[in-house]
């Protein structure tokens, strides 16, 4: 397995991936990483070309051109380092007349492996079902059926989980339960790669995002950096024009303007308490300072905003 | 993948149903012809005028009975839901990244079709055998103007008479699980697989097309009755290759289909 350049270990790698269905280029020259410990939104609108890109990382899809890796593994129909990899793709499907348990034995057992699998009691914890998960599928609903998807991809501990939309269908409280799970899974050292529309879920969830759009690839990185200037404050005081004055006169700050009641400040690399002591120092009372970070939301809507060449081209 | 693949079709009810048609058809020609237990069926001649002789008549005689229509039909069905129902269901893509690979699934897929081909072909015997038993008792095979088998010439070409329609019902499975896997949904091959049977056999039944119908399986499916003619034995050899010839066929055209085929498309 490969090493990314902060020393962790390169789960996911998707090398120029390209692919092509009829006279629509789905995935153009992609090429992302999502590393050990990370967890990784893959976003787009409708069309972006997100569950190409996770079918080909499963093999389940052939690039025409371009490599895609796992755990440092060439993926290909079926290979054998999937088995190391919880998957939620193209929603959830079962065997209509066998049981929530009778399913996860089935997809289990496919591969010969001894009933039950490691992680077996943390996935039907999760999954919630109770009594429900010896009822046949069938009778499930939407969401018991999708909690029952993300306890099969669970079950078996993976190193690499990749789940298409995988709050679908899920309450506020199934979502945030998820959230922690899936948190407690990085830590813990394993890769997430999720696609969502559900960009407020993804803000509070993911480490790290992968914007697609129209097949390409739009930008890729930390959320945070992605997010916006961490290094910019709104700073409420009491006189923004001795505010504006005071931190002017601070090293390294670039820019300082007054705004109705509070002064916004682009400091790189000075942290928002020296700020606050200086005002103080000033006699300034300094009613609240935030971080003018952008919501993700903005800056999705931002990067894939106006691209309406179409993606054949 | 065969444990699997036999654990999600034959724990259908749709299965179950079918299986227990074949067996229950049997049962129920035994309750209508029993009055004539003994004694020679009506006037009719064949495996149908014995059948009433013995357990073992009225077995030949329901298999010959089942075997044109119902029995494929009910073999069709079984091969097409092996073929398709994960495709239809969306496990097909769960089961590649447990992960099976292809040959894994082909191989399972295909021993599950045998098997399932096994269990139909079965249940008519078993069916005609024991409605048989309970009916007309234990009696030696009689042929109609002719002396009675002995236990061991009729036991050969029962035995022979039952692999030869083994194998007939394997060809139209493989015909029905290589439209399973061709068309987009099972409910779509099976239909055409049924629709493959009657043609075939209408086509089978023109004299005028005779030279269309032997290349046709269907055409040599009733070749067996004649084991059990005064004459004796027949010559099978010709519908054994045909049977055989269209297993290696299909089964090579499914094994191209599953191994090109982008499991997504």
């Amino acid at each position: 397995m490969q090493t990314s350049a902060d020393h962790t270990t390169v789960m996911i790698r998707a090398d120029e991936l390209s692919k092509r269905y009829g006279h629509t280029q789905a995935v153009r020259r992609l090429g992302f990483a999502v590393n050990s410990g990370q967890i990784c939104a893959l976003l787009g609108p409708n069309g972006a070309g997100k569950t190409s890109t996770m079918r080909m990382l499963l093999g389940l899809s052939t690039p025409d051109t371009g490599s895609a890796m796992i755990l440092g593994r060439p993926i290909g129909l079926g290979a054998d380092v999937l088995g190391r990899v919880g998957v939620l793709i193209d929603g959830p499907a079962f065997v209509p007349h066998l049981t929530g348990t009778g399913n996860l034995k089935l997809l289990w057992s496919a591969t010969r492996r001894a009933w039950p699998p490691p992680a077996l009691d943390d996935a039907l914890d999760l999954a919630g079902l109770g009594a429900a998960i010896d009822r046949k599928v069938k009778g499930y609903s939407t969401g018991m059926k999708q909690r029952l998807m993300l306890a099969q991809a669970l079950m078996r501990a993976p190193d690499v989980l990749i789940l298409d939309e995988p709050a679908n269908g899920l309450d506020p409280a199934e979502v945030r339960t998820l959230r922690e799970h899936l948190g407690a899974l990085a830590r813990q050292g394993a890769a997430v790669l999720v696609s969502s529309h559900q960009l407020a879920e993804v803000q509070q969830l993911a480490t790290h995002i992968v914007v697609m759009n129209l097949g390409r690839l739009v930008t890729a990185g930390p959320l945070p950096a992605l997010l916006g200037d961490n290094d910019t404050y709104r700073i409420q005081v009491e006189d923004p024009q001795r505010a504006t004055a005071v931190l002017h006169r601070m090293p390294g700050i670039a820019t300082v303007t007054a705004h109705d009641g509070e002064v916004i400040v682009a400091a790189p690399g000075t942290p928002s308490r020296d700020l606050v002591h200086a005002l103080v120092t000033a006699g300034i009372g300094v009613t609240s300072v935030h971080q003018a970070s952008r919501s993700l939301e903005e800056v999705f809507l931002t990067m894939t905003e106006g691209d309406d060449e179409h993606a054949s081209h | 993948m065969l444990r699997i693949e036999l654990t999600t079709q034959l724990l259908r009810i749709r299965t179950l149903i079918a299986l227990a048609c074949l067996t229950a058809v049997p049962a129920l020609a035994a309750m209508a012809t029993a009055p004539h237990a003994g004694h020679r069926n009506g006037d009719q001649g064949g495996l149908f005028g014995a059948s009433t002789y013995s357990a073992l008549n009225h077995t030949m005689a329901s298999l010959q009975f089942i075997a044109p229509l119902l029995l494929p039909i009910v073999v069709a069905l079984l091969a097409c839901a092996i073929a398709s129902a994960d495709r239809d269901w969306g496990t097909l893509r769960y089961l590649y990244v447990a992960p099976v690979t292809r040959s894994r699934l082909l191989a399972g897929k295909l021993g599950a079709v045998a098997v399932t081909t096994v269990a139909a072909t079965g249940c008519v015997l078993a069916g005609g055998l024991l409605s048989g038993l309970a009916v007309f008792g234990p009696h030696p095979f009689h042929i109609i103007d002719a002396p009675d088998l002995t236990g061991g010439d009729a036991a050969a070409r029962i035995l022979a008479a039952s692999g030869y329609t083994l194998l007939c019902m394997l060809s139209i499975a493989a015909i029905a699980f290589t439209l399973g896997l061709l068309l987009p949904r099972g409910a779509e091959a099976l239909g055409a697989a049924i629709a493959f049977v009657v043609v075939a056999s209408i086509l089978n039944g023109q004299s005028s097309l005779h030279t269309v119908a032997v290349v046709l399986p269907v055409h040599y499916w009733q070749n067996w009755t004649s084991l059990f003619t005064p004459a004796g034995t027949h010559h099978l050899g010709t519908g054994i290759l045909a049977q055989i010839a269209t297993i290696i066929l299909t089964t090579g055209i499914a094994v191209l289909v599953l191994h090109r085929r982008d499991p997504t498309a």
